[in-house]
């Protein structure tokens, strides 16, 4: 098992290292090599995954070096959670590899693309496979570093090069509470193994400690955007289309819920630091779907989006991590099929991404806006669509914890959540209306020609995870002795599969989850249905632009937080910085200590310069006092 | 042996004392130098006298070893005052500030 997990971790870096040295400039070359790559760690991990129906976990552990008492673990833990997200990873990123090939056709710098999604391949199976807390920082850091490195691959446009330092800068400010965290991890309990922490804390449940949960709540809410660091999100659409549904919709993103449902499983979360969570969450998923209505750009419609679902995520860790995990796989499901949908109309349209120029694209299109409009449905959680099951979950999780508790947090938390419902339908209809139906509204949508192969196959294939994915976790569909569920490995569902065997009954008992089930469903139809009226008869322009300029300028702004951090920057942390720069720098290092001490000695050489003189007999009397004052220390010692 | 010592110490310790007193006062180098040489003559006079009231090699030895230095350091002495006075010429002690500054 060990071979096989590090050759699926290695596989990708191989290739990442072969493009990168030697098929740079080949036309077809670094397409060939990286999603072969991504194709054979697909097939290994589905085969790891198939060669039982019931894989215990495994861990594996080597030193990679030891200080004294402290020694850095690299080992892989194949536990069911990790094997659920390892089959998202290896399969929607495979889909999406193929999916490249097509939409980077014309891509004059190709090899350095492919490389980097093969590079952030090797990242992300690695944070997946970690087995301590400390590997999963290091590639933690290796998918930002990847991320950094693809939404800047148009680096000749101002607004990529901006937009990827961005995602660093503001990622780094997360890290540095994640690091903490891990370090006081570590201090504490002397692990940061997680079988270990396991161990710990299930011994004594007690010792999670609440400041350590918001330490490392630091880095979920880094790399998974929510409040107050979600302003890297919508900019980082500056890249690809590809890598925006790899790695800013389906993949590294959720690696931040990821890590909390590891550090949540272990029991590291304290109640508090969950609420915490809670509310940071819900007020994401809340705003971020109102900030989709003041977008046009359809990638910036489906990153706030994302921003929402990753918000729905968190709310379901605080609520039982299973819940979390179920709705990242759907999410990487439907939201990665939206982003190639997106990317295909990108592609046929010569790269217009303003949905109000677009129209008409369904009769263009076919194949396409059909997929688009299998996973509009399954986001707007229509039933027995992969998103209705997850969402209901977490919806029904939300409604039961309000109920049972009873305390107004708890009610906050759940209308936000359904409040999120509602908006989803809005603002997924405005992007379905406008852009499906109707007329063109411009020469490039009037032009649109359906995608080729390369971007269809991987289309249909999401296409069908969006409509059936959840059925393999909501029913027992097994075939193949059990190892296959649904369309699932069956050991990728084990993990939500068994919780939710345990969730479910209790869930579905509190009084009034049925009511809540037809709340939810009328709430989307009401939302469709207002989507329809406000955006529905394509305009070519929104309405709410048009009509109210005022509210929709302020959901523009989303949140103002951009501006926020503008002034701090520049008026706060500027200034702090120029104090430091004239005052530490200049006066206190440069002045007093580097000059300060060669001044020093100077004057003190002056003084000793006038003790000598320039007489050879007066240099014998220095020497003969010199010599009596040794003999009188000699007498008197 | 008490007269031995007697009779050779008090002029090693006036050997030392000339050439010490010399040694502060004198200006010119090569007196300088002359003085210099006194003050060990007068310590090698005492080791010598010791080495004989104590019937002791070791004192006879170590005076051989600083007269072989001491014609050593003539010889260089010697030669850097040459080249000083081709320098400043002169041989006065008083401004040897050159090092100084």
């Amino acid at each position: 098992m060990d071979v096989e997990l590090y050759s699926i971790l290695l596989l990708p870096l191989c290739s990442a290292a072969i493009i990168a040295l030697f098929l740079r400039s080949s036309k077809w070359g670094g397409a060939t090599v990286s999603v072969t790559s991504a194709g054979i760690a697909l097939a290994m991990a589905v085969a790891a995954m198939l060669s039982d129906a019931k894989i215990e976990a495994f861990e594996s552990r080597h030193v990679l070096f030891s200080l004294g008492d402290f020694s850095m673990n690299f080992g892989v833990l194949f536990d069911p959670a990790a094997m659920n997200m390892l089959f998202v990873v290896c399969f929607v990123g495979f889909l999406i590899h193929v999916f490249s090939v097509g939409y980077m056709d014309k891509d004059p710098c190709k090899g350095r693309f492919f490389a980097g999604m093969s590079f952030f391949m090797f990242s992300m199976t690695g944070l997946v496979l970690s087995s301590n807390l400390f590997m999963m920082f290091v590639f933690w850091e290796l998918v930002g570093f990847s991320s950094y490195a693809l939404i800047a691959h148009y680096a000749d446009t101002e607004a990529a090069r901006a937009a990827s330092k961005k995602a660093f800068i503001v990622n780094r400010v997360g890290d540095v509470g994640f690091l903490l965290g891990i370090i006081f991890c570590q201090a504490k309990f002397g692990t940061t193994s997680f079988s270990e922490l396991s161990q710990i804390l299930s011994q004594n449940p007690s010792q999670a400690s609440t400041l350590m949960g918001l330490l490392l709540l630091c880095g979920f809410l880094g790399k998974s955007a929510q409040f107050p660091l979600q302003v890297w999100l919508p900019d980082a659409m500056a890249g690809p289309t590809p890598v925006s549904a790899l790695i800013h919709a389906a993949t590294m993103v959720a690696a931040g819920v990821f890590m909390l449902v590891r550090l949540s499983a272990v029991g590291m979360l304290a109640p508090d630091v969950l609420d915490t969570v809670a509310i940071l969450c819900a007020l994401m998923a809340f705003f971020a779907g109102l900030w989709a209505l003041g977008q046009n750009d359809i990638k910036k419609i489906l990153a706030y989006s994302t921003l929402a679902h990753l918000g729905l995520m968190g709310v379901g860790v605080s609520l039982g991590y299973d819940l979390a995990m179920y709705h990242l796989t759907m999410h990487a499901f439907f939201k990665a099929t939206l982003f190639l949908v997106a990317g295909s109309i990108i592609h046929a349209c010569c790269h217009e991404q303003d949905i109000y120029k677009m129209g008409g694209l369904f009769r263009r299109m076919p194949l396409t806006s059909f997929v688009g409009l299998l996973a509009s449905l399954s986001i707007i959680a229509i039933p027995y669509f992969s998103g209705y099951y997850s969402k209901e979950a977490i919806l029904a999780a939300s409604f039961g914890k309000a109920h049972i508790t009873g305390a107004v947090f708890d009610q906050i938390v759940f209308w936000l959540v359904m409040g999120a419902a509602l908006l989803t339908p809005i603002y997924m209809g405005r992007l379905f209306f406008n852009v499906f139906l109707g007329k063109p509204n411009s020469e490039k949508a009037a032009n649109a020609k359906e995608s080729g192969i390369f971007m269809i196959l991987p289309l249909l294939v999401l296409g069908i995870y969006s409509l059936a994915g959840g059925w393999s976790f909501a029913y027992d569909i097994f075939w193949l002795d059990g190892k296959m569920d649904g369309l699932l490995p069956s050991a990728a569902t084990q993990f939500v599969g068994n919780m939710l065997e345990v969730h479910m009954p209790a869930l579905e008992s509190v009084q009034g989850a049925g009511l809540l089930a037809k709340l939810a469903l009328s709430l989307t139809v009401l939302g469709l249905l207002a989507a329809y009226f406000l955006y529905g008869r394509n305009r070519g322009y929104d309405t709410l632009q048009r009509n109210v300029p005022i509210l929709y300028d302020a959901l523009k702004q989303h949140g103002w937080f951009d501006s926020l951090y503008d002034w701090y920057v520049a008026k706060v942390q500027q200034r702090f910085a120029v104090l430091l720069a004239t005052f530490a720098d200049m006066f206190l290092i440069e002045l007093l200590f580097v000059r300060g001490i060669g001044a020093f000695c100077a004057v003190i050489g002056y003084g000793i310069k006038g003790l000598h003189v320039c007489s050879a007999n007066s240099q014998v009397r220095w020497f003969a006092a010199g010599a009596l004052l040794l003999f009188l220390l000699f007498v008197a010692f | 042996m008490s007269d031995i010592i007697n009779q050779f110490l008090a002029p090693a310790l006036m050997l030392f004392i000339t050439g010490f007193v010399g040694a502060m006062l004198k200006r010119n180098l090569i007196s300088l130098f002359m003085c210099v040489e006194l003050m060990l003559c007068g310590a090698m006079l005492a080791l010598l006298s010791f080495a004989s009231a104590y019937d002791d090699m070791r004192g006879g030895v170590f005076t051989f070893f600083i007269l072989t230095i001491a014609a050593a350091e003539v010889a260089v002495g010697l030669a850097i005052l040459t080249r000083l006075f081709s320098v400043a010429k002169s041989v006065s002690g008083n401004n040897l500030g050159n090092l100084r500054d």
